[in-house]
């Protein structure tokens, strides 16, 4: 709460006056176990995706610690089945069709030895996302949902992808291959890139607290002014999961806690654990909550025109430009070769001669440095 | 003349020779020569005492014209003195220290008070007789006033005035009583008493009522009058003071009572040189805290919420300026404090850990003063004294001149716009209506303002107001009936930009109605009864716009009422000289009170928005819900011997109203909730066990405490919960039990040069989860150390009194440092790294240990002077080390790193002026 953090930033000040900050090292020795991470939720139509991994120490380097090997397996109270595969290290894939009316339970062996399973999973259908559209205000884009709980959904979560297409700082429509400068097929274009942002964050909502569990214009997220999403077209795919309450305060206390780590005012942190149970002895329960159940997924397309005007300002192309050297023809493998600069501009002279190129640098000109020159499969172009 | 049968005692003369008197050498008596022409009587006693040791007791009245005609040549003074008095009514008695008393038709006897060695001699302890024969010396026990003339009377009545050495007021209610026949009386308002005694030797004790006792040997023949004077204040001299201390450490009922003079608090150093309330209680065995800039303190594994601090009769919610680095009592017009750690009162009640009573005086009646103090931060100027005959009053205000430190210390950091200032007023007045009745008012004012940058000010007062009259109905029965008003308040000014400039408020206003009786009904029985009931209204907070752009959005939770009502009845048994009972008990009512929604929630679930079954709206004056239930307050005592003894206590209690916080420290943001059908009445219960000795002629005095609590429906936060507006607390808390034991270790030394006091505390004190509370398990429900458990602790507190103007103090201080929630691990989750935290305070901060040093100097002490002055000054946290106070942890460089935040981490220098006019 805003209040909160007021003070909290106010009395930190204060303190600094007369106070010292020192490194703190505790000794943390009594934690060694790595805790299970299981992270998914499970379709009832269509692809579920579940990760393992596991906690690694504060202070190392490591970042992902995926688990894999293990095998997974959703199976209901009457003796079925169902085994994941493993798609990549740590990423477990089940195809299938599931009852809304059955219960579930998942179950977790790793590699080890060490089982796990799940509390019954219940199926919680997501209603339709109603809207999914975006306001543009003095601070930018925001892009907002708007649904309608029902006495079953009353908890949401939301979590979203976004795609956008950007440019380099320099345009160039020339390559330079085997002694030659040539013009671009639409496959080797690097005037035009696809950025993505997968499941950046997440987004929770209790509609409880409004009438008709309706839930109007909820924040997502938000571009802020200047931002290079909007310099031609942005899409953004949001998935719409309701939840129970539990899974709610889950991701709920995984927020809070991310949000503000052990300031002085700062409440204090909150335990983690959700719905995973270790079975054997002297393990301890693994942290994540699966859901299970329907969800409900919804793609919108922003275009320049519909913010218009936008301007664009990307740090890494502050200083781009067309160098003024012009290379002429004879010179371009010695230039071009190393791949260092791009040529970017074709000079003629008013008769229509080639005179050489102004180039460019790679950095500048070579926007599959940042992104993908590849269409997304969905990507659906400007009407 | 109406005494002149009596025996009139020069009191000047006893009391010169009690703190003169030789010891006793004259085995062989004095020879005298000399020609005593038909001189008085009184002259030729000067003429003797002149020339030998002897010294004179008589009545002036009676040998004022008897004239002595004797010529002495090597004659002992009994030789002489029969030749004077042959022929005449007068006799003579000579003791072994050379003192003479003559009397009229009887001599004195000097044979001792058949009780006088009964106890010395029963014991073989040796500190036992040291403590006699100090106590001789100091009380001048061993003189005899032979009181009245011999009559065929079996009972005789003695009264007399009691009146103060050094002021010569009369005393009132003083009390004056006989052990062996169990006689006692009361002095009056103008110090006189009357007391029915056999004839006889007696060994009479004055106390002036909780101060110094004064004792005499009588023989009383006949009616007569014993005029006395004793000391009168006790905190008038250091001396007197320890003295006091030193009868109640073993001799009182209470156990797990700590009281401090304000004499002592001066001599503890404090930060930036103001005397501070709560600092000083704080150095005491079983006290302890967060932090060094917290505003609660916790006493014996108890929650700060728990502490019930009143000032004058008036609850203060925060007790403390600027987030508790100042206590925000003045000093100069605080009296004395006593805090109750365990039998606490019957007459106190609602907080369950302890009562911290802070007395303020009503100002002295002799003239007026002006005391005052000039600090590096702070300013404070008081006023008392008498207004009239029957009135006095005492008048206090303290403020903050600080920014300009502030600024100092601020050069180096980029925050410029900080302000902070506060101040304390308060005012009491005494009124003697008659002889009968007194009328008191009090009125406290502290107020706290203070901003960090342009945007955001946060500001909250006290502001408490009572009277209090004070009925004396005889001597064995007294009433004092208090009304009074309670405030607190706090709130945020949020003035970020137009359009969303806010306030936010929070208050609690408390109307209290209270008469207490004191009645002491006979020698074994002293009860003392009463009826309360405070009347609560509470704001759990507002925010509103400010200014007419503001877009926020008013937003309310309901206001609370309560009703809190409790009638108790306890009693001081005196069952034999060893063993004393104290047996109270208290019946509280609690009522929540409409207007306002209660809400209810299907039994047995765990309270959610799930689970609420209905909401039903009630009207004002509407009982929502009621509590009631009894409270227990027992205690004992039992003297072991003239130096130790042993003392039990059981007690429980009952709180209403709970602070809701989810901080370590607490915050002055904090609110606080009363009870309703959903949060349960806190329960405690305390169970203590102490041990008291006196040791080396009552210089060192030790004790040894032991209790065990027992604590129900205390509030934890659910993972995650909002707490700050919101209308559902009951949906954010756990309810979890508590336990808490310990044993403090206290020697103290209260005499000397170097007096003070080393403790130790081992304490603990935990939390788990309420076996039936389902909403979410803490640690799995097992036992968990509680934010500030801290369990071992040790202070020392010396002072050293190099000449009576110069003394130097030390005051070293280590605790366990507290119990922290730690990131230990971190993994991905949802897109982004997240940090997995131990469990519930797993882990702690380093230990603390600080030391402070201070130096006092007193201007000189001639009495006509215009101003005396002192100076203190000093160093807080001498050895500078970088106690943490907290630790937190921040990325750097894409890994979490940790810090640890010291708040004093230099040494900090004071400084402080003091004057009295």
């Amino acid at each position: 709460m805003r209040i909160c953090s007021l003070f909290k930033y106010g009395l930190f000040i204060l303190v600094t006056m007369v106070s010292c900050r020192d490194p703190f090292e505790p000794e943390l020795s009594a934690f060694s176990t790595e805790v299970l991470v299981v992270e998914g939720f499970i379709e009832l139509e269509g692809e579920s995706i579940v990760r393992l991994s596991k906690t690694s120490p504060l202070q190392s380097e490591i970042t992902g610690n995926l688990v894999s090997s293990a095998f997974i397996s959703l199976s209901d109270g009457e003796d079925n089945r169902w085994d994941f595969v493993e798609l990549e290290e740590g990423i477990y894939s089940l195809e299938g069709s599931f009852s809304e009316n059955s219960t579930y339970f998942l179950h977790i062996q790793l590699r080890n030895g060490h089982t796990y399973r799940s509390e019954p999973l219940i199926p919680v259908i997501s209603p339709e996302i109603e809207v999914l559209d975006y306001i543009r205000d003095e601070d930018g884009v925001e892009i907002f949902v708007s649904t309608r709980g029902t006495e079953a959904a009353q908890y949401f979560l939301w979590t979203f992808e976004e795609h956008w297409i950007f440019q380099p700082g320099v345009v160039s429509q020339l390559i330079y291959e085997n002694g030659t400068v040539r013009r671009r097929s639409e496959q080797e274009r690097i005037d035009r890139c696809w950025d993505s942002n997968l499941n950046p964050s997440i987004v929770l909502q209790n509609a409880a607290r409004f009438e008709d569990n309706r839930i109007l214009q909820r924040e997502l997220v938000r571009i802020p002014n200047l931002s290079e999403k909007l310099t031609q077209r942005y899409s953004i795919e949001v998935r719409q999961m309701a939840i129970d309450q539990s899974a709610f305060d889950f991701w709920d206390i995984l927020r809070r806690n991310s949000e503000d780590v052990g300031g002085i005012f700062s409440p204090l942190p909150s335990l983690i654990n959700g719905n995973i149970q270790s079975l054997s002895e002297e393990v301890p329960q693994a942290i994540g909550h699966i859901s299970m159940g329907k969800t409900s997924t919804k793609r919108i397309y922003i275009d320049l025109d519909d913010v218009f005007p936008w301007p664009v300002f990307i740090p890494e192309y502050e200083f781009c430009f067309v160098l003024n050297d012009t290379i002429p023809p004879n010179l371009v493998s010695t230039q071009f070769a190393s791949g260092n600069l791009i040529p970017a501009r074709d000079i003629f002279n008013q008769m229509g001669a080639l005179l050489g190129y102004r180039a460019s640098n790679r950095a500048c000109t070579d926007c599959t440095l940042r992104g993908t020159n590849v269409r997304p499969e969905f990507w659906e172009d400007q009407q | 003349m109406k005494r002149n049968k009596l025996l009139l005692i020069i009191i000047y003369s006893l009391v010169i020779n009690s703190l003169f008197h030789a010891p006793s050498h004259a085995q062989v008596q004095e020879k005298i020569s000399g020609l005593f022409p038909g001189i008085p009587f009184p002259r030729f006693t000067q003429q003797v005492t002149s020339m030998t040791d002897y010294r004179f007791y008589f009545s002036p009245d009676d040998l004022q014209d008897f004239q002595v005609n004797i010529s002495a040549k090597d004659n002992t003074l009994s030789q002489i003195l029969e030749a004077v008095f042959d022929q005449t009514d007068f006799k003579f008695s000579i003791d072994s220290e050379e003192r003479v008393f003559i009397t009229k038709h009887q001599p004195l006897d000097l044979k001792l008070a058949k009780d006088f060695f009964e106890r010395g001699n029963s014991k073989e302890d040796l500190d036992s007789l040291n403590r006699q024969t100090d106590i001789e010396r100091a009380y001048s026990r061993n003189k005899l006033y032979v009181i009245g003339n011999p009559s065929s009377q079996k009972e005789a009545t003695l009264s007399g005035k009691i009146t103060g050495i050094e002021t010569g007021n009369p005393v009132f209610g003083a009390v004056v009583f006989e052990r062996a026949e169990y006689r006692r009386a009361i002095s009056n308002e103008d110090g006189y008493f009357q007391i029915l005694l056999p004839v006889g030797r007696h060994t009479l004790f004055i106390q002036n009522l909780g101060g110094f006792i004064e004792q005499r040997q009588i023989s009383l023949q006949g009616d007569g009058i014993l005029d006395v004077a004793i000391e009168e204040n006790i905190i008038s001299l250091s001396e007197v003071t320890v003295s006091s201390d030193r009868m109640t450490n073993v001799s009182r009922p209470e156990m797990g009572v700590q009281k401090l003079n304000i004499q002592s608090m001066k001599k503890i150093p404090a930060i930036l040189g103001e005397v501070d309330v709560i600092r000083s209680i704080l150095t005491l065995p079983g006290v302890q805290t967060v932090g060094e800039a917290s505003v609660g303190f916790n006493v014996r594994g108890g929650a700060a919420d728990q502490n019930l601090i009143l000032y004058n009769h008036s609850t203060i919610y925060n007790p403390s300026h600027l987030f508790g680095l100042f206590s925000a009592f003045n000093p100069d017009v605080v009296e004395s404090v006593e805090l109750y750690k365990a039998g606490i009162p019957v007459q106190y009640g609602g907080r369950l850990s302890s009562v911290l009573d802070i007395k303020a005086n009503y100002g002295n009646n002799e003239k007026i003063r002006v005391t005052g103090g000039i600090g590096l931060l702070t300013g404070r100027l008081s006023v008392d004294g008498p207004i009239g005959e029957r009135t006095t009053f005492s008048l206090g205000a303290r403020s903050t001149y600080s920014d300009w430190l502030l600024q100092l210390l601020e050069e180096n950091t980029d925050f410029n716009d900080g302000r902070a200032s506060f101040y304390d007023l308060n005012f009491s007045m005494s009124h003697q209506l008659n002889n009968k009745n007194i009328i008191r008012v009090n009125a406290y004012n502290s107020n706290d303002n203070f901003r960090f940058d342009r945007d955001t000010t946060f500001r909250y007062e006290n502001l408490n107001f009572n009277i209090g009259w004070t009925h004396y109905f005889n001597e064995r029965l007294e009433a004092e009936l208090v009304l009074g008003r309670d405030n607190y308040a706090f709130g945020i000014e949020g003035r970020d930009n137009p359009s969303n400039a806010y306030d936010f408020g929070f208050n609690i206003r408390q109307d209290f109605a209270k008469i207490h009786f004191n009645y002491d009904y006979n020698f074994r029985h002293k009860f003392n009864f009463g009826v309360q009931s405070t009347r609560y209204r509470l704001n759990p907070g507002k925010i509103q716009p400010s200014g007419l752009e503001s877009i926020v959005v008013t937003e309310e939770v309901n206001q609370e009422h309560a009703l809190e009502s409790a009638f108790y009845f306890g009693d001081n048994i005196e069952i034999s000289e060893q063993l004393t009972l104290s047996l109270g008990g208290r019946y509280v009512l609690y009522h929540f009170l409409g207007p306002n929604t209660g809400r209810f929630y299907t039994p047995g679930l765990p309270i959610s928005s799930t689970t609420l079954s209905r909401e039903e709206t009630f009207n004002q004056g509407d009982v929502i819900q009621t509590y009631h239930g009894p409270e227990f307050r027992i205690s004992g005592r039992y003297i072991l011997n003239n130096i130790s003894s042993i003392k039990a206590g059981y007690n429980t209690g009952r709180q209403f109203i709970h602070l809701v916080t989810n901080n370590a420290a607490i915050a002055p943001t904090d609110i606080w909730k009363l009870s309703d059908n959903n949060i349960l009445p806190q329960w405690g219960d305390q169970i203590s066990l102490g041990y008291y000795r006196n040791l080396k002629l009552d210089r060192y005095e030790f004790s040894v405490e032991t209790y065990h609590r027992s604590l129900r429906n205390l509030l934890d936060f659910r993972s995650g919960s909002t707490l700050i507006l919101n209308n559902t607390v009951e949906q954010a808390v756990v309810r979890s039990e508590g336990r808490a034991y310990g044993a403090e270790i206290l020697l103290r030394k209260n005499t000397g040069k170097l007096n003070g006091w080393v403790s130790y505390t081992y304490s603990r004190s935990l939390l788990r989860t309420a076996k039936d509370e389902e909403a979410e398990k803490i640690n799995n429900g097992e036992w968990y150390p509680n934010n500030f458990d801290q369990p071992h602790n040790a202070v020392l507190v010396g002072n050293y009194e190099w000449s009576k103007r110069f003394s130097t103090s030390i005051n070293a201080n280590y605790s366990t440092g507290r119990p922290i929630t730690l990131p230990v691990a971190k993994f991905q989750y949802g897109g982004s790294e997240r940090v997995f935290f131990s469990d519930r305070n797993a882990y702690r901060i380093p230990d603390y240990f600080r030391i402070d040093l201070s130096v006092n100097i007193e201007g000189n002490h001639k009495v006509r002077k215009l101003a005396h002055s002192s100076w203190s000054f000093g160093v807080y946290n001498l050895l500078g080390r970088r106690n943490p106070y907290s630790v937190f942890f921040t990325p750097v460089n894409g890994t979490l790193q940790g810090y640890q935040l010291s708040i004093f981490a230099q040494p900090i220098p004071f400084i402080t002026y003091n004057f009295k006019i």
